[in-house]
């Protein structure tokens, strides 16, 4: 049996599987984090109430969380291509630093057309991402430095870079405030789009009988287009990690690359593609934040709120299935927005939304879905022992 | 009547609905080898496995000199005196021999390990039982060989009375399991239980006392080796006869692989050494040699894995010497490597997906660029069926077959390349004998196909029965080329370990 379940080559159990070990461990991450704040005298279901309608109980909560599970998606997709090919980048964050850096630079400064400047912005923040990202895997290739050691160190040379260029070359004009480190803001015709959702709603025919809940709740939604963008990117990595000779080949070299050198896949050629897919949607999330939330770069914004990382822990937890990274980026995001209202309107200690996280990455480290398919174990064993396929 | 050291008795081992070992009964006397042989999967490890601790048995009891036990863990068992070489050896890499034989059961001096002592112990056991070692090599320094013996050493430490060997020669050269076969005796002789389970009929004929034969989880017969012969064990190990070979002769076409002035430098040391040899169309070429002398690294050059520093390949009279795994694939190559999982496959990815590797470019398997599931669940199908590889779906994993099915997966997946040229290395390690027979037979097929195949075998009775030249391999260097026929195995042994032979 493999240890997903049997049928994990089967499309939609395998994203049952892919999807089962984010639900177990946020389901048992909630469950300790009930404990706690019983403990400290909350009632948990309270709480936790809050806690979804601060995430999804508004159309304006809703975007809110979309909003920020957007870069956590993309650092997340750049993270399953990598991590599913065998390159165990932890450079996101330095690539999607300088993915925000350019973007808000170029929409910035380059004269012309609104739309013109998103998209060279976008192209040129793939390519910025995608060099990063390389140079690491140069590293590797020529020099053998570990992945983790030099994706690390670039994170933060580009994080300190940007602060620099941020602070002394193309630090807002327009700022008065002596401490805002930020370059300036973008006219509104560079920005991404905003999802005309409200007025869908509105536009729906009179007489509908959901049609006035439906304005109702989608009244404050104020959602960029980036999100709907990053949809179809997951989609579209999906297609190219599971349905495509490439994703063959790089899920074969991330199994064995030995094994796939011996099959004929050219092993340079396979991490310098890889690298640059990984290294472009992670530079891509920054460009989002960007040109869809912030309108410019502020120093730090990437490497405070810590998007990359979210998005490595749901790649993680989804074992590096695009549509489980999706779901468990949303439910990180939700779990920030909705700790925060938490917060707010219950006065809970924003710690305990940390506790709940810092417990789900502890789970997703034991690799909790083995512990629970002890099931499967008498027979794995058997297997793997006795090889009792021999048996007739 | 000797001492009985352990008996087991109807020992029954169920894996879900599976019985792995069914009624079986084994008994050990003191001072005596047993060998317990049979097929992969016949269940031999299993019920060594059930006394060794690390299976529970579903029913049934065991004894150890007359008393009733039951071992949760190796540990229990070793505190009873039983030990196991396993197949995989678990040794620091970084530690000396001597550290690694006292691990757990140190002499102290406070804190610390009484280095003096230690070094001392050791010496005076690998004497006692003449099993030479350095106590102070570091693991990382040691052959195979050597470190299957500190496994020996360091159950001998530990005191075990019985020693049980699971398939210790798999990983051994012919010359290493001489060495240890004479262990073997060495150890009986000092009064030690020996259990040796293999499926190799010629180590048993070897140095067994008396012998179990199981298949299918049952034991189905008992005998002394005196009253027996290698030919009635392999007839009840697989239930028939092998057939002996009777191969057509074929008339060799023209050169399909060339090797010319092959070499290879790796820091500073000569690996191979100038070597020439081709194989033509229509003929099995062996590669005899001792493990290490060249072996792997020319399978590496001719296949592209590893740059050759000088000489020429030619696949059809066409220089690949420069060209990349996928041309020399494309150019008509196909390899079934010398370790399965090292190289061969991948153990995490399913079997389709180790049944693609090469083909996932290709037609009908995918178009554009886009795979199409349907034909490569298709094809995997077809080559487990044809290839014999048993297993529920090929969506399981590589790891979870034995090690014989992933053997012929592999060996299929490159035979169904069809290529005019097939590098076959060790096609054939570790697995029973009748997917050997299979196996060959189809090598047999590609000769008759009129493709060329070059074999590298460690197993010299392979490489005599099929190939029709063979080429020896020495120190990097081709020490003798022989037609079928030309050469017996005594003068190619002593060829292969350096000799000459006087013509």
């Amino acid at each position: 049996m493999s240890k997903n379940g049997k049928g994990s080559g089967r499309t939609l159990s395998g994203l049952l599987d892919a999807l089962g070990q984010p639900v177990i461990a946020v389901l048992i991450s909630f469950l300790i984090g009930a404990v706690i704040l019983f403990a400290s005298g909350y009632n948990p279901l309270t709480a936790y109430g809050t806690m979804i309608t601060g995430a999804f109980g508004k159309g304006f909560y809703l975007s809110s969380t979309l909003s920020r599970a957007t870069p956590i998606i993309m650092g997340g997709l750049a993270v399953c291509i990598a991590w599913r090919s065998g390159y165990e980048c932890m450079g996101g964050e330095g690539q999607m630093i300088f993915g925000a850096m350019v973007s808000a630079l170029i929409c910035y400064y380059m004269p012309g057309p609104g739309i013109v400047r998103i998209l060279v912005a976008f192209a040129a923040a793939c390519l910025v991402g995608a060099l990063y990202c390389m140079f690491s895997g140069w590293l590797w290739h020529r020099f053998k430095v570990t992945f983790v050691i030099s994706t690390l160190m670039l994170n933060y040379i580009a994080n300190y870079v940007c602060s620099y260029l941020t602070l002394y070359v193309f630090r807002d004009p327009a700022s008065t405030d002596i401490n805002a480190t930020q370059t300036g803001k973008l006219i509104e015709s560079a920005r991404i789009g905003r999802i005309d959702l409200p007025g869908l709603v509105n536009s729906l025919p009179d007489g509908l009988p959901f049609k006035e809940g439906l304005v109702k709740y989608f009244k404050g939604f104020n959602l960029h287009w980036g999100f709907v963008i990053t949809v179809v990117l997951v989609i579209l990595t999906w297609v190219l990690l599971k349905k495509t000779v490439f994703g063959y080949r790089s899920r074969m070299n991330g199994l064995n690359d030995r094994f796939a050198l011996y099959g004929g896949v050219a092993p340079v050629k396979m991490l310098y593609v890889v690298m640059f897919l990984s290294g472009a949607a992670a530079a891509l999330g920054g460009s989002f934040e960007v040109l869809g939330s912030k309108y410019r770069y502020v120093d730090q914004m990437i490497f405070s709120t810590g998007y990359a990382w979210s998005g490595m822990v749901a790649a993680l937890l989804a074992n590096f299935d695009p549509f489980g990274t999706m779901f468990a980026s949303i439910l990180l995001a939700a779990l920030a927005t909705g700790g925060a209202a938490m917060q707010r309107s219950a006065g809970i200690p924003i710690e305990t939304v940390k506790m709940i996280e810092g417990v789900i990455m502890l789970l997703m480290s034991v690799k909790l879905l083995r512990l629970f398919a002890f099931r499967h174990k008498a027979k794995t064993t058997a297997t793997a022992d006795e090889k009792g396929g021999d048996e007739e | 009547m000797a001492e009985t050291m352990f008996e087991m008795r109807h020992i029954k081992k169920m894996y879900g609905t599976l019985a792995a070992n069914d009624d079986v009964s084994i008994r050990l006397d003191k001072g005596e080898i047993l060998c317990i042989v049979g097929e992969n999967g016949a269940g031999k490890s299993t019920i060594m496995k059930v006394l060794y601790g690390l299976e529970q048995p579903t029913a049934g009891e065991i004894l150890v000199r007359g008393e009733r036990v039951r071992f949760r863990t190796p540990s229990d068992a070793m505190a009873k005196g039983i030990g196991m070489v396993q197949q995989h050896f678990m040794l620091f890499e970084d530690l000396t021999v001597a550290e690694n034989i006292v691990f757990k059961n140190e002499v102290r001096k406070g804190p610390f390990l009484d280095r003096k002592t230690t070094f001392e112990t050791v010496r005076q056991l690998s004497e006692k039982y003449a099993l030479k070692i350095d106590p102070k090599a570091k693991i990382s320094d040691c052959q195979v060989g050597l470190r299957q013996r500190v496994e020996i050493l360091k159950i001998l430490y530990q005191n075990a009375e019985i020693i049980i060997f699971d398939e210790p020669s798999a990983v051994l050269t012919p010359l290493e399991v001489e060495g240890l076969l004479e262990t073997m005796r060495n150890l009986a002789a000092a009064g030690k239980s020996i259990v040796l389970i293999t499926h190799k009929l010629q180590e048993v004929m070897a140095v067994a006392d008396r012998i179990y034969v199981m298949r299918l989880g049952k034991v189905v017969a008992e005998r002394r080796k005196s009253e027996t012969s290698a030919d009635e064990l392999a007839y009840l190990m697989v239930g028939h006869h092998p057939a002996t070979r009777d191969i057509p002769a074929i008339a060799p076409g023209r050169p399909l692989l060339e090797v010319k002035d092959l070499c290879l430098e790796n820091d500073g040391r000569d690996i191979l050494k100038s070597v020439n040899l081709h194989v033509d169309a229509g003929e099995v070429v062996g590669i005899a040699g001792v493990s290490g002398n060249g072996q792997s690294e020319l399978e590496a050059c001719i296949t592209g894995l590893t740059a050759s520093t000088g000489g020429t390949v030619l696949l059809d009279g066409k220089d690949v010497t420069k060209a990349t795994v996928h041309e020399r694939r494309e150019n008509g190559m196909a390899h079934i490597s010398e370790d399965r999982f090292l190289w061969g496959g991948a153990t995490e990815g399913m079997l389709y997906e180790n049944a693609l590797m090469a083909k996932e470019d290709k037609a009908p398997f995918s178009k554009h660029g886009f795979l199409n599931k349907r034909s490569i669940s298709d094809y995997a199908d077809d080559l487990m069926k044809r290839f014999k590889v048993k297993a529920s779906s090929n969506t399981q994993k590589l790891h979870e077959l034995s090690g014989g099915n992933a053997q012929k997966l592999i060996t299929g997946r490159e035979i169904m390349m069809n290529s005019p040229v097939l590098i076959c290395c060790e096609p054939t390690r570790g697995i029973d004998i009748g997917a050997q027979e299979f196996i060959h037979d189809e090598i047999l097929k590609k000769r008759e196909n009129g493709d060329a195949v070059l074999l590298i075998s460690s197993e010299l009775t392979e490489i005599m029965t099929l190939s029709d030249r063979i080429y020896v391999l020495f120190e990097g260097k081709i020490a003798g080329e022989f037609k079928r026929g030309a050469i017996d195995e005594k003068s190619l042994g002593i060829l292969m370990l350096g000799g000459k032979i006087n013509e």
